[in-house]
């Protein structure tokens, strides 16, 4: 069983490996047939890309995904425990309402959105980018988070306020304490999201707040692909992510099954 | 002693404004009648414009109009251009007409016609000669009725490259010039030193077509006009079954997958020898410092088929978007970048090998440019460009709607190399979709 695990987690992770070797070759050596394992690597295309308009594409895509992840909790997470302790008739076709923003294809918003930022002068911003994650995410904010709150007793928040808390207090210092493995989770794929962006970022930024999976096609020349920058930047546009997943792991199962074993 | 009355002080007084406002730009902005302004450009990523921008000083020092010019990847310039043309924007002061959309870009009067700046001394002196880029590459860039809406700066031409000729040689054989002798030749190379005899790329929708001309088929029945596509006549069906047959049986593993660049870094390695594609691709072999194929690679003319001989051939032009509002800034820039003398100092100062400027191409110069391996290649290059203008074969590319007939040619090329189906019934499908996204798109076709 462990050899069949084995077996499946290389198959799996050759072709970062592929990828990662990749970025330590020249292009000669990238095009050698038959390829070398053993070869002198080579940190100029990771030199190449820091002097290049890449490191800004890096930077703006770490500041729009962190941005609109943190602003899509913010806002989300409260609303995922409205909507959990809404006790009213509507509240489920507000719920699917919410969810219903992220039912069409991206494609089909491109030219709304085009011209709504061109109007007010939202295009290659890095605020605009924010915005446009900030939408898309709020929905999966609110239909993972709601789960949660959901399987949550309402007598933990009833004790808060017989204590004496407010319904607000009830909420940051009981229930939202109990939902940190789902926020794990839920930042962890909002995250994803923003980061991994290519279409959005392709048709809504120019230069200035291009993001980084976009700046990787601009090693795609007309005359010739810089084969050794494009797999030095794919490197680099993993590692936040393998870092963040690293970082908050042990919340990331319990967080992403938490929610679907109710009832 | 002159005596100053009322009413002249009265008259300095009301006319010294409109003096003022009157005074010509001329005198105004030191000859410079756009200084101050600032456009945006923007083209993708091309060696073209790298060089060029070293000489964007020379040109802001001149005019005194600022450039800034922008560059991104290839599908990346093109999806932003076209969704920006598309809806009027005035972002952009100058852009590429990129061939495969110059057909939909000025169809669709996206496009400035700049005509009316090459026909007006006031904008442009009789020197620069508009007729003196090649027909070729501004056939693209032209309208139905002759009218002019991009100047070329780069011309795609098509020719062979064998780039280990040594191994034809050795073999007693010389560059094919024909289909039968590519054949030929393939049969007696393939393999040899590890060398498959021939590479190509996955864009079979401009790789193939000299083929399918050559043997009496075509994309269309009458591109501008009839754009009825003809792909399962006998003729494409032959066509495309020879082609796939030379890419499995002469290629390179792993060919059907190969990007353009892929194409050119197997015969710079040495792994494949012939190619068929244009010029921009093929220089490399010749002049990158990681060729390894420098001092054996040779060039020829596409091969001819039973029918003739239809090299592809295309090109990329500057255009001024029809929402610009400095166009007469923008002109000022194309005028600057195109012209003998900045294409002269590209040439002399890069070796740039691809311009479309007739008196260029035929300068001392370029020839000596284009001399790889001791073989005259700028003769070949002007062949290809002006057999392209003459008859007009390549139309059938800049049609609005060939993106998609091309992907369903590009799709049935591979059925039919990867024996997924027989070369009649994958060009019949090929037809009937072509048909279906035609109709969908609006194009009236012929019945039956």
């Amino acid at each position: 069983m462990t050899g069949l695990a084995v077996v499946l987690a290389v198959l799996a992770l050759s072709p970062f490996v592929w990828l990662l070797l990749m970025s330590f070759k020249t292009n000669a050596e990238i095009f050698r047939f038959p390829p070398r394992l053993l070869f002198d690597a080579t940190l100029a295309n990771y030199a190449a890309l820091w002097t290049s308009e890449f490191r800004n594409s890096f930077a703006n895509s770490l500041v729009v995904s962190v941005a609109s992840t943190v602003l899509s909790l913010l806002v989300g997470v409260p609303a995922a425990y409205a909507l959990s302790r809404w006790t009213r008739r509507g509240g489920g076709a507000i719920t699917l309402w919410i969810l219903a923003s992220r039912m069409a294809p991206p494609i089909a918003f491109t030219i709304p959105y085009f011209l709504v930022y061109r109007h007010l002068e939202l295009l290659d911003t890095r605020t605009g980018l924010v915005i446009i994650y900030l939408t898309t995410n709020l929905s999966l904010v609110i239909w993972m988070m709601r789960p949660f709150y959901d399987q949550l007793p309402r007598a933990l928040e009833e004790a808060a306020w017989i204590d004496g808390a407010t319904m607000w207090q009830g909420f940051t210092r009981i229930i939202l304490p109990l939902s940190g493995p789902g926020l794990a989770a839920t930042a962890i794929l909002c995250f994803l999201f923003a980061w991994n962006d290519f279409f959005f970022a392709l048709i809504l930024t120019r230069t200035e707040a291009m993001t980084a999976p976009v700046a990787v096609v601009n090693f795609m020349n007309y005359e010739g692909w810089e084969w050794g920058r494009i797999a030095a930047g794919g490197t680099m546009i993993m590692l936040p992510v393998l870092v963040f997943s690293f970082i908050v792991r042990r919340y990331l199962v319990s967080g992403l099954t938490g929610g679907a074993v109710k009832g | 002693m002159t005596v100053i009355r009322r009413r002249t002080i009265l008259g300095g007084a009301i006319s010294a404004p409109f003096a003022t406002l009157a005074a010509p730009a001329v005198n105004a902005q030191g000859g410079k009648p756009h200084a101050g302004t600032t456009i945006n450009a923007a083209c993708f990523q091309t060696t073209y414009f790298t060089y060029l921008k070293d000489y964007f000083p020379q040109f802001e020092e001149k005019t005194g109009i600022k450039v800034n010019f922008n560059m991104q990847a290839f599908p990346v310039y093109n999806q932003r251009t076209d969704l920006e043309l598309s809806t009027k924007g005035t972002a952009l002061d100058v852009c590429n007409a990129t061939f495969i959309y110059t057909g939909r870009w000025i169809g669709a009067g996206w496009l400035t016609n700049l005509d009316t700046f090459t026909k007006d001394r006031k904008y442009t002196p009789a020197d620069w000669e508009p007729e003196d880029f090649a027909g070729g590459p501004q056939s693209a860039m032209k309208n139905a009725k002759g009218e002019t809406f991009g100047f070329s700066w780069e011309g795609g031409a098509m020719i062979t490259s064998a780039a280990r000729y040594d191994l034809i040689e050795k073999a007693g054989l010389g560059m094919p010039k024909t289909f039968d002798e590519l054949i030929k030749v393939c049969d007696a190379v393939h393999n040899k030193e590890n060398v498959a005899a021939f590479t190509a790329d996955k864009l079979h929708h401009w790789n193939w077509i000299p083929y399918l001309m050559g043997m009496g088929g075509a994309v269309f029945k009458a591109p501008p006009e009839n754009l009825t596509p003809t792909l399962d006549t006998p003729q494409a069906a032959k066509s495309a079954d020879w082609y796939a047959n030379l890419l499995m049986k002469y290629g390179p593993d792993g060919l059907l997958s190969y990007s353009d660049d892929q194409a050119m870094r197997s015969q710079m390695s040495g792994r494949a020898n012939i190619r068929t594609q244009a010029i921009t691709w093929m220089v490399p072999l010749a002049k990158h410092a990681e060729s390894t194929v420098q001092k054996t690679v040779r060039y020829g003319l596409m091969p001819a088929g039973p029918d003739g001989n239809f090299p592809g051939s295309n090109s990329h032009g500057l255009a001024i978007p029809a929402g610009s509002k400095k166009k007469e800034a923008a002109w000022e820039f194309i005028k600057w970048a195109l012209s003998k003398e900045t294409l002269n100092m590209v040439v002399k100062d890069h070796g740039y090998p691809s311009v479309c400027r007739l008196s260029v191409i035929r300068s001392p110069e370029f020839k000596k440019v284009l001399t790889l391996n001791g073989q005259d290649v700028a003769s070949l290059y002007l062949e290809v460009l002006e057999l392209g203008g003459k008859t007009g074969y390549m139309k059938y590319r800049t049609v609005p709607v060939y993106p998609q007939v091309g992907d369903k040619i590009n799709k049935a090329i591979e059925r039919i190399a990867t024996k997924q189906q027989d070369a009649a019934a994958a060009m019949k499908q090929a037809q009937s979709e072509s048909l279906s996204d035609l109709k969908k798109a609006g194009i009236k076709v012929d019945q039956g």
